[in-house]
């Protein structure tokens, strides 16, 4: 049926996805009559638009998105947290706190200290400001325990799979339970030999995002 | 990447895992207290416009030294002696919180180490790079340059070092009719001693060899030791705000000579596969 | 292809580049990295960022602010440099920036800045354009949105004969030198200097040389691209 196909090619910065009235969506460009790849990754050419899914790049904030982060530094005021992206995330005191927050009177770092890690959700990030976070709410805040694996952000929604399949077929291969952030961090909770089999599995995933037959190369690794 | 602070960070559930591995006498890459990480040792890496090179890969820290001999007046105070210099750059390519200008002091004090660990350990014999007493002498620079930074460059940086010197070689000279004249003819540069570099770092109260980025961050002390193959010490640094033991010390400069030896033999079998 | 076809002190034919080499991600803390081997020139490129500005008053704040320095090892030419920077670095990490500037998409990341460095390791002629090539692989493997990689060579004219990419030993004794850059796709030249003493017939030759160098590096730039990120098959392939 002509509306689920989908074309899909390996493009590099400069190469011509497609010629023609196509929607540029993400990573293209549109050039004259030419759509045009920004990035390195697999190019997508689907009947509502053209857009390239990159195989590399820093995570770009959006609203709602759950994060996983560390505490890079605070002031008076708030919490500055790396999360991984062009901009530290600012976790305001008054969010922690409440709206009756006075730096003089709460510590800051009897909350989160420097180098902590915590589960935190993006409330807002434009272009003029740097984004801010929370950690109020079902499933965030601090981390206590866990191990915190690692891949470009823009490869999550591999691990995450369609509808969940993949992150579903690691949790139940490996016994590890996985928190995804997606600016790229991901939590693994477990026994020692849960969260290996789950890391390795990541680390498959990072390196083969471009291929087609995931499933079988994670199943095959975890199955060992 | 990230927004960046002056310096490394190790989070929370990092720094647990390296606390409770090294209860267990491990660490997070598996290795134990007193193990190196992986050692490659290239040569030759720059021959076409040095005297002598090589390309050292600790774990993922990785350094290229080149060696430069030209010539030059001597000091006035020693007439007789040639002229080393030792000078190694963290880049800024190396890593995030290295920026572009004047070094840092972390910069100048791994530089200053370097050099002491070869000039003083007396590995070029200064007396033998006289061409003209007075007149004209051997310069050796020894410049390293900091490629990818884990941890430990002090050890990266004294193992390109050595190595690179012993590849290099120079220009001979003679004097005819008062005057100096270069000759086609190489020879080795004048080498007495092999001077290898071990670093130790201290986390709680572990002692572990060769830490990483994030051991370096987490230490409370750190010190090189320098050892030649004649069991002598030759130089040593210690660094980071906190301190070593009598007792921890001496159990270093102990594991310091033993651990140097076996660098040795590898430095020596590089050498000798190089040339 | 010239007519008198003189032989070239390097001993390659007027029309032949150096051996080049080109490797994507060679650096593991920078965004994107890449050593490129040419002729004798050995430089590596890093990119980090988009990044915050420090000092924060130099954030523009609709677009990126590009930061390049160009930057040789002491050990890299025939006699030992001095560590600092000189005016020559200043002057080439200029316009390595101007070269790359016109390919990304500034836009796409205001208040920040991306910061390309570049050392050279061994120098041998030709290394502004060597290291424009390795540059703008590595902010490619950086993902730094870009309209176009950047692609440079240079020609020039040594012994009376117009010929490409001179080499160290041929600059010294020739009559001119001419490095460029382009976006091979569009054809846009973002660098070109000059140096030397060419007649209208010679600079046009000399630009069509140049050009063909050019096509040459591109299609190794992404062979080092697709080596890393689509295990060596081509850039166009169809799933």
């Amino acid at each position: 049926m002509k509306t689920n196909s989908v074309e899909r090619k390996y493009v590099m910065p400069g190469d011509v996805v497609i010629e023609g009235d196509h929607n540029p969506i993400a990573n293209v460009i549109k050039s004259g009559n030419k759509i045009i790849s920004t990035k390195i990754g697999m190019a997508e050419i689907a009947y509502n638009g053209v857009r390239v899914i990159p195989l590399n790049g820093t995570y770009i904030p959006r609203m709602d998105d759950v994060v996983i982060g560390k505490v890079a530094d605070m002031n008076g005021f708030a919490w500055e947290v790396d999360i991984n992206s062009w901009f530290f995330g600012i976790l305001t005191g008054s969010a922690v706190f409440g709206r009756q927050f006075s730096s003089a009177r709460d510590s800051m770092k009897s909350q989160f200290d420097k180098g902590e890690c915590l589960i935190a959700k993006i409330l807002s990030f434009d272009r003029t400001r740097d984004p801010l976070i929370s950690v109020s709410g079902p499933g965030l805040g601090k981390i206590k325990e866990g191990e915190i694996a690692y891949i470009t952000s823009s490869k999550i929604p591999r691990v995450i799979g369609k509808k969940g399949a993949m992150i579903k077929l690691i949790e139940e291969n490996t016994g590890c339970h996985m928190t995804i952030g997606q600016n790229g961090a991901i939590l693994l909770k477990g026994t020692d030999e849960a969260r290996t089999k789950a890391r390795n599995a990541i680390k498959l995933i990072g390196n083969q995002a471009h291929t087609s037959d995931l499933n079988d190369k994670v199943i095959s690794l975890i199955s060992k | 990447m990230p927004a960046v602070k002056k310096h490394r960070i190790v989070d929370s559930i990092t720094r647990e895992s390296i606390i409770s591995n090294l209860a267990n006498s491990t660490r997070l890459d598996e290795r134990g207290l007193l193990d190196y990480r992986n050692l490659e040792i290239e040569t030759n890496i720059l021959k076409d416009k040095t005297n002598g090179s090589a390309r050292v890969k600790l774990g993922e820290s990785e350094v290229w030294a080149g060696i430069k001999v030209e010539t030059a007046n001597p000091f006035p105070d020693t007439p007789a002696e040639g002229v080393m210099t030792c000078n190694a750059e963290m880049l800024p390519i190396c890593s995030q919180y290295i920026e572009p200008g004047p070094p840092d002091e972390n910069t100048i004090e791994l530089s200053r180490v370097s050099d002491r660990g070869i000039r003083e350990s007396g590995m070029i014999d200064i007396k033998e790079l006289c061409i003209k007493e007075g007149e004209r002498v051997y310069s050796v620079y020894i410049d390293v340059a900091v490629i990818n930074e884990d941890g430990n460059l002090f050890d990266a940086v004294s193992y390109a070092a050595t190595t690179a010197l012993l590849m290099a070689d120079m220009n001979k000279f003679t004097i005819e009719n008062d005057e100096v004249k270069m000759l086609d003819e190489k020879q080795p540069l004048p080498i007495k001693s092999v001077p290898v570099s071990t670093t130790f770092a201290k986390i709680e109260d572990k002692i572990i060899i060769d830490p990483n980025a994030d051991e370096q961050e987490m230490a409370t002390a750190r010190v090189t030791l320098v050892t030649d193959e004649n069991g002598k010490y030759v130089s040593g640094q210690k660094g980071k705000p906190g301190g070593f033991t009598f007792d921890e010390l001496k159990e270093i400069s102990v594991i310091s000579k033993e651990k140097g030896d076996e660098i040795r033999v590898k430095i020596r079998e590089a050498v000798k596969n190089g040339s | 292809m010239s007519k008198n076809n003189i032989e070239r002190i390097s001993g390659r034919a007027p029309d032949e580049l150096r051996n080049v080499s080109i490797k994507a991600g060679v650096i593991k803390n920078a965004d994107g990295s890449a050593l490129i081997e040419f002729g004798k020139n050995k430089i590596m490129a890093a990119v980090f960022g988009p990044k915050e500005v420090h000092p924060k008053h130099m954030m523009i704040s609709d677009r990126a602010i590009i930061k390049c320095r160009y930057h040789m090892m002491p050990f890299s030419t025939d006699t030992r440099k001095r560590p600092n920077i000189s005016r020559r670095e200043i002057e080439i990490s200029k316009v390595i920036r101007e070269a790359l500037q016109p390919a990304i998409l500034m836009e796409d990341y205001p208040r920040t800045a991306i910061e390309i460095y570049i050392e050279v390791l061994q120098s041998d002629g030709g290394s502004r354009c060597a290291a424009i090539n390795a540059a703008s692989t590595a902010l490619a493997d950086a993902g730094i949105n870009m309209r176009d990689l950047v692609t440079a060579c240079a020609a020039g004219k040594v012994d009376g004969q117009v010929v490409l990419d001179v080499d160290d030993t041929e600059d010294k004794t020739g009559e001119a030198d001419m490095p460029i850059a382009l976006l091979p796709n569009t054809g846009l030249i973002t660098l070109f200097q000059l140096d030397g003493n060419l007649s209208k017939e010679e600079f046009d030759k000399a630009l069509e040389l140049a050009k063909t160098g050019c096509d040459k590096l591109y299609k190794l730039q992404r062979d080092a691209l697709s080596e890393k990120y689509f295990d060596g098959k081509n850039g166009n392939k169809e799933e």
